[in-house]
Parts: structure tokens; sequence; C-alpha cells
């Protein structure tokens, strides 16, 4: 179905709970601005080609929005390669609109990162994992502080293929991300790390979905988030194990720290099993910084300042722990220092 | 029965039913002339009547859920119900004037042996109205008001005033607009200050008519530092067309009072069951929904406790079994609206025959209330491949002194389990039995032990052939 064609999808949807279509889209419903490309560009060895936008029919109208925005389109195939691929995707227009398709044809670590003072930006990414290609991929979202964003990915994984796929999202003030994986073929698996660092009035909801559609398949996700001033944030995750998807194995966890009275989290994991031979189970978990840690901290000489970031640091960093990937997991903490360090700094 | 409504049901010991001989029947179908006949016919003060108007449109102007089973519930057609039947012409004290068909029902149900061996009272309903009410002499000297719900209404018009529709207002929810329109039967209940009601005191709940809707309303009131356990218990004959049964249940638990509310529901497989219940716990009150669901053809029911008053606790411990063509649509809410509240919710389901289930739940802390700690633990297990299993939880969290944990698993009876008990002479059914006993037994401990006896061998008939 077509943009204009959509009714807006009713908040009864965990999808749109939180955060109504209304209130992430740049415009009225129902109409379409007038958008710029968002600039991509990259140091590495590949090249992105740009490509007329496909004229397809979306169920989620996140996604029939920003194919109807006709912002720029770019694409990368990537061969197998050990050397880390940069990305780089800009928005310093009012209102920016790009699409990004990236297909793996071997393994190979793939950073994007999201930056620019424009107000609005809609990216929507795909990409296609090849048979047997180990991916890592890293995305960045460092937008300037009054920027919106409306982010949706779309992950189909082949047969043997594995994805390590993480986020680490510190920028923007209204954020919205939709990162939906497809385990097509036997033997598919993605495991998932989504870091989040709120503060002020920020408002971040992160939606994964992870459709285990054939046997053999695994998955895992773990989501943190700290929350700090008068921020919000939303986790919600959607398991789904196909009736035919016997031996596959999921898990969830969120996480979430509260750092000011004003600050406010919802995590909902959801899970839905069609399949008998499987093993799928979530968790989610939400309190304040430990008493005896901070204690702990203080006693040996840091501030309360110091003694809190300290253990926020090393509760977001623990999300990218699990990551098998190297390259990716480093370059994720080192991200997440930098943005730490400048906190802190003030 | 017939051969259709046989295959639907299986082996369901409950499906037998009696001749339809009824004093009032309604036509079937819903306008807001019915909504004041029933009134009417009741003889209820003005205000009700008005309140059950009142509901009736808001009835219809509100859509349909779109959560849930949205098929199964569009499929519900509310023209083809009934909305009254009044089986007797009086609720009567002793069982031996109740008329002898709904006597033989209740006493194959068990129900008088029951009461004579383990219960402080009885309220049994049978279609629209309650047929038989009693309470012991000792708790009535205490002051304890048992009665059914009409007689509550003309008996304690104030009382019934004030907290009707308090914690449930008519504009809740859809079923909750119809129940409010449409209500009868259902129990009133009031502990005085200090009084411990040390014996349950049940009400058995059995839909006999077809196409029947039964909209029982239950009120209990627990003042300061009183303590009572509620037993309820629900049958219907198997029809191969549908029944709906839209209960509303208030439970209201003032400073350190206590309220065990357990439900054993054993609707058959043709009744729609969308229930809503919640509590209202004022401070260092108690309040604890465990809640059974085994039959019904779709039951969505998330027993809710709104925690209001600092040191208040909930617990919900709620099981589901959902058999072939059954979508156990159930969960728990509990709102955290004072500090220092804490609650623990577990919910237990088993998928077999293609049934569903699914667990739904809502724990929120609000901005103001600190020091607030909750658990959720979710187990399912699915029996076999053309069974689902879901889990929609949701955490709200607006406190950061809150400590909050939520858990949840899916999977499939241990190879390792099964091997172990069939290695020690068990044939294959009887280690699923026993498997499945397990795993409820966190639900059944807390259960009067006749309870526990009788849902552990339904829970065996259920299982009879589940392997392979």
């Amino acid at each position: 179905m077509m943009y204009h064609q959509m009714p807006i999808p009713p908040r009864s949807e965990h999808l749109w709970r939180y955060t109504p279509w209304s209130r992430i889209q740049p415009t009225k419903n129902g109409e379409v601005p007038d958008v710029e490309g968002l600039t991509f560009s990259t140091p590495s060895q590949v090249t992105l080609l740009v490509n007329p936008l496909e004229q397809i029919e979306h169920t989620d109208i996140a996604r029939a929005f920003l194919l109807a925005c006709n912002g720029e389109n770019v694409s990368v195939a990537i061969e197998e390669t050990a050397e880390p691929i940069h990305i780089h995707a800009v928005s310093n227009a009012e209102t920016t609109v790009g699409t990004l398709h990236i297909e793996f044809k071997g393994s190979a670590t793939v950073f994007v990162h999201l930056s620019g003072e424009g107000s609005w930006c809609g990216l929507h990414l795909t990409a296609n994992v090849n048979p047997n290609a180990h991916v890592g991929f890293g995305f960045i979202n460092d937008l300037g502080s009054s920027c919106n964003l409306l982010r949706c990915e779309d992950w189909h994984i082949a047969r043997d293929a594995s994805v390590e796929h993480a986020t680490l999202s510190i920028g923007g003030q209204r954020c919205k991300s939709d990162v939906r994986s497809y385990l097509n073929q036997s033997g598919a698996s993605v495991r998932t790390s989504v870091t989040v660092s709120a503060d002020e009035k920020r408002h971040e909801d992160q939606h994964v979905e992870i459709h285990h559609l054939h046997s053999h398949t695994d998955s895992d996700l773990v989501m943190n988030s700290a929350c700090d001033g008068r921020s919000h944030f939303i986790g919600t995750g959607l398991l789904t194990i196909a009736r035919n998807a016997n031996h596959s194995h999921a898990g969830q966890v969120f996480r979430n720290l509260l750092l000011s009275d004003k600050a406010r989290a919802e995590a909902i994991p959801e899970l839905e099993v069609l399949a008998d031979d499987v093993s799928a189970a979530h968790g989610a978990a939400s309190a304040p910084v430990d008493e005896s840690q901070m204690h702990y901290l203080m006693s040996r000489g840091l501030n309360h300042e110091e003694s809190q970031s300290l253990i926020v640091s090393g509760f977001l960093l623990s999300a990218f722990s699990n990551l098998n990937n190297q390259r990716l997991a480093e370059e994720m903490q080192h991200q997440l220092n930098i943005h730490l360090e400048d906190e802190l700094s003030g | 029965m017939s051969d259709e409504a046989q295959e639907l049901i299986g082996d369901y010991q409950y499906g037998f039913h009696d001749p339809e001989n009824s004093t009032i029947r309604f036509d079937k179908g819903l306008s807001e002339q019915v909504v004041r006949d029933i009134s009417e016919l009741k003889n209820e003060p003005e205000w009700m009547t008005e309140l059950r108007v009142k509901a009736y449109n808001h009835f219809m102007e509100r859509a349909m859920p779109e959560w849930g089973n949205c098929p199964m519930l569009e499929s519900i057609d509310f023209e083809s119900i009934t909305y009254f039947l009044r089986s007797s012409d009086q609720t009567e004290k002793s069982w031996d004037d109740v008329p002898a068909d709904i006597k033989n029902t209740f006493d194959r149900l068990g129900i008088p042996e029951a009461e004579q061996k383990w219960l402080g009272g009885v309220t049994a309903q049978y279609e629209s109205e309650a047929v038989y009410h009693s309470i012991r002499e000792d708790l009535e000297e205490q002051g304890v008001i048992f009665l059914d719900m009409d007689s509550g209404l003309k008996q304690y018009p104030e009382i019934v005033k004030k907290y009707f529709g308090s914690v449930i207002p008519h504009s809740d929810n859809k079923f909750a607009a119809l129940n409010t329109a449409v209500w009868s039967g259902g129990s009133f209940l009031y502990i005085p200050k200090g009084v411990s009601v040390e014996m349950p005191v049940q009400a058995y709940f059995r839909i006999n008519a077809k196409n029947m809707g039964q909209f029982e309303r239950t009120l209990i009131i627990a003042d300061e530092g009183s303590t009572i356990h509620y037993v309820e218990g629900c049958t219907a004959p198997s029809y191969s067309t549908d029944s709906l049964h839209s209960a509303v249940v208030e439970l209201i638990a003032l400073e350190g009072a206590s309220i065990r509310y357990s439900t054993v529901q054993n609707w058959s497989s043709n009744v729609y069951n969308l229930v809503t219940k919640r509590a209202h716990a004022y401070k260092n009150a108690v309040v604890e929904w465990v809640d059974g669901n085994i039959g019904s053809k779709l039951t969505m029911k998330y027993p809710s406790v709104m925690l209001l008053g600092e040191g208040a606790h909930a617990e919900v411990i709620s099981v589901a079994y959902a058999g072939k063509g059954q979508h156990q649509d159930t969960g728990a809410k509990v709102h955290h609206l004072a500090s220092n509240t804490t609650s623990n919710i577990l919910s237990k389901s088993i998928s077999k025959n293609g049934g569903r289930s699914s667990y739904r739940g809502l724990l929120q802390v609000t901005p103001r209330s600190k020091g607030c700690r909750s658990k959720v633990v979710c187990d399912a297990l699915i029996l076999d491949g053309t069974s689902r299993s879901d889990t929609y939880p949701t955490m709200e969290i607006g406190n950061p002194s809150s400590d909050l944990e939520h858990e949840a698993s899916v999977s499939k009876v241990s190879g390792d389990q099964l091997f172990y008990l069939m290695s020690r002479g068990f044939t294959e059914d009887e280690a699923m039995g026993l498997i499945v006993n397990g795993f409820f037994e966190p639900f059944t401990r807390e259960l009067p032990m006749e309870y526990a006896v009788e849902l552990n061998k339904l829970l065996e008939l259920e299982m009879e052939g589940s392997i392979g």
C-alpha cells in the first residue's frame, strides 16, 4: 500500500503507543513534505551508487512515508573484507531523507555514522546478507540536539549467515527507530545490541523485531538505556517464531537505568511463538543506580558525579560486551566513551 | 449434545445440561428497552436505571478493542444472546427449596457437599440470578454481609451506591459497559473492621441455557484490618452455539485489609469469557488474585490491582490451559500509585492441540511512587507444533527508585524429565500429567485443598492423549 492510502496507525499498536505517528512525522498526517536528500559519503574503498527509487508497496506507514518522500537513494555492494567500512550520512538541510541498501556478499564490518544539524531526518536502510557471510554492523546516531529522527531498517539474513548489529543512540531530540531482522533460512542468526544514553528532554523510541522464519535460527537482543533529566526511553521488541522454525533459540533482555526523578522508561518485550521445539526467553529490569556500588567507589575517593558516571558507563558498555566481532565492539565502545567523556566534562 | 459440539468440547465433564425451565425469559437481543426492563423487573432505584442506560449508550458507541483476538471478538453476535433469564422466583436459603433440576445440577457439581465441609458461605447463581444463598450464622453475627448483588442493592443501597462502579466505571471498556447495562446476580460482600473470615466463601456460576449471556457483578469491600478469601467457580453446558460471560468484579481493600480472590474458570469451549476484574488496595492492604483458566472459547481477563496506599501489596498468580479451538488471553496489571508498594506476578500457561495462550500484562510505576518493587515471571509450555504461546508484557517506569524485574520463557516439556519418569515405570501420558501438575504447582498450592485436587483432576483429563 502507498503512503497516501494508509490509515493512521492506532495507539493500541505497541509500535505507536508511546510515539504516535503524528508526533514523529515532519508534517501533518497525510502530507508529504519537500525534502532534501541525506548526504552519503565514505572514505572507504567501496562505491556508493545513486539509484532511482523503486516504487514498492509497504505495509508499515513509516517505510511507506520515507518512500513517498523520494529522498536520496544509495546502494553499495560489499565483498568480503577485513577492513572496517565507514559510511557517513549527514543531515544538514531542514528536512532530509535517504535510503541506503547494502548487499553483503561476504563477511565485513560496516559502520553508519549519522550526524548533522537539520531539524528532521528520515533514513531507511535495507540489507541483504548472503549465505555464509558474517557481518558486523554499527549504527551511531550523533545528530544535533534539535533534530528529530525516523529510522527504519530491514535485514534479510540467508543460510548460515550471521549479523551482529549494534546501535548507539546519543543524538537527536525525538528519535523513533524500527529495526527488523528476518532470519529467512536455516542457520541464520542475529545478535542485536542497543545502547541509549538520554538526557534533558530527549525522547527515544527503539523498536526491534526479529522474525525466525526457518528452523535452526538464533537471535539475541540486549537493550540498555540510561535516562537522565526529563528524558523518556521506550524499548519495544517483537520476537516471532514461525510454525516451522523448530530448534530455534531466542533471547531478549531489556535493562533501564533511571538517573533522575523526571526520567521515564518503558519496556515491552513481546514474544509470539508458534513452534514447540524452541527455547525462547525474555527479561526486563529497571532499577536505580546501586547504592552499594556508589558507596564502594566513593569510599575510594571518587566524588558522587564521577562514581555515577563510572557506573553508568559500565552499564551502557556492557550491552556491547556480548559481541564477538572485536572491531565492532571496540568501535562502539570507543564512540560511547567519547560521548560520556563529553558529558562528564560538561 | 450434537456431534459438532462433542467434537468441539471433547471430554468436558460439566457439559451436561438441564431442560430450560424459566419463569421469565427475555427475547434475544439488546436494546435500551431490554436494559430498562431488567431494571424495572428488579425494582431498582432510579439512579441504577439511569446508570444502566448510560452504560448501554456507551456500549453501543464504543468500538471493539483493536487488540487481542480481534477475529474472535468480531464474531460475537450480540443480537443472538439472551440477556436475562430467571430460573427461580426467589433466592433460597435451603438446598431443599431450590427447584429440583437446578439442585440436581449443583449436586453433580458437588457444591452442597463442599459447603457443609469447608465453606463459610455460598452463593449459587443459575443463569441470570442467584438461586441459593447462605452464610454461616457466626459470620453473620460478626457483621459480615454476604448477599447476592441484587439483594445487596435492595438491602444496602447506600453502600452499593457509594462503591458500585468506583473501581471499574462503566466507561472503562466495552464489556464493562455491557455488564453495567445488563448486570444481574453476582456477590455483594462486606467484611467489617478487624473481622477475619477464616473459612472461604464461595460463589458458583452456572450457565445452562443456549446462547445465554451471564453478566454477574461482584463487589467486595474489606474494611480496615479485615481478611477474606472468596472463591468462585464456573461451568456451562456444551453447545455448538456460543454463550457470553462478561462479569465485572470490584474489590476494595481498605487500610490493612486482605482479600484473596480465587477463580477456577472451567467454562465449556463455546463460552466467550470477557471479564474485568480490578482491586483498590489502600495503605498496607493486600490483594491477591489467584486465577485459573481452563475452559472457554476465548478468555480475555487481566485481574488488576491499583496500589493506592503506602505499603500496599499485590499478588497475582494465574494459570491458563489452552486446548483445541481455545485462546486464553490472560495476564495481570499492577499500578503502583503510592510509595513503597510491592507486587508479584506469576503466570503459567500451557498450549496444546492448536490452542493459543497469551500473557498480556502491565506494570506501572508513577513518578511520585518511590521505592516500589515488583517481579513478573511468565512461563509457557507448548506441547505440540500446532499450538501457540505469546507474551506481551509492558513495563512503564516513572520513578528512578523503583526496582522491577520481568522474565519470561517459552519451551516444550523437557525430554530428560519425561525419560526420567518413564524409566521409573510411568507411561508417557502419566509422566506428562505429572510434569504438567508440577508446572502448575505454584498455583494449585494457593488454592483450598478441594479446589487443588479438582484442578489436578481436570488437568489430568485435559492431558489425556497429549503424547504423539
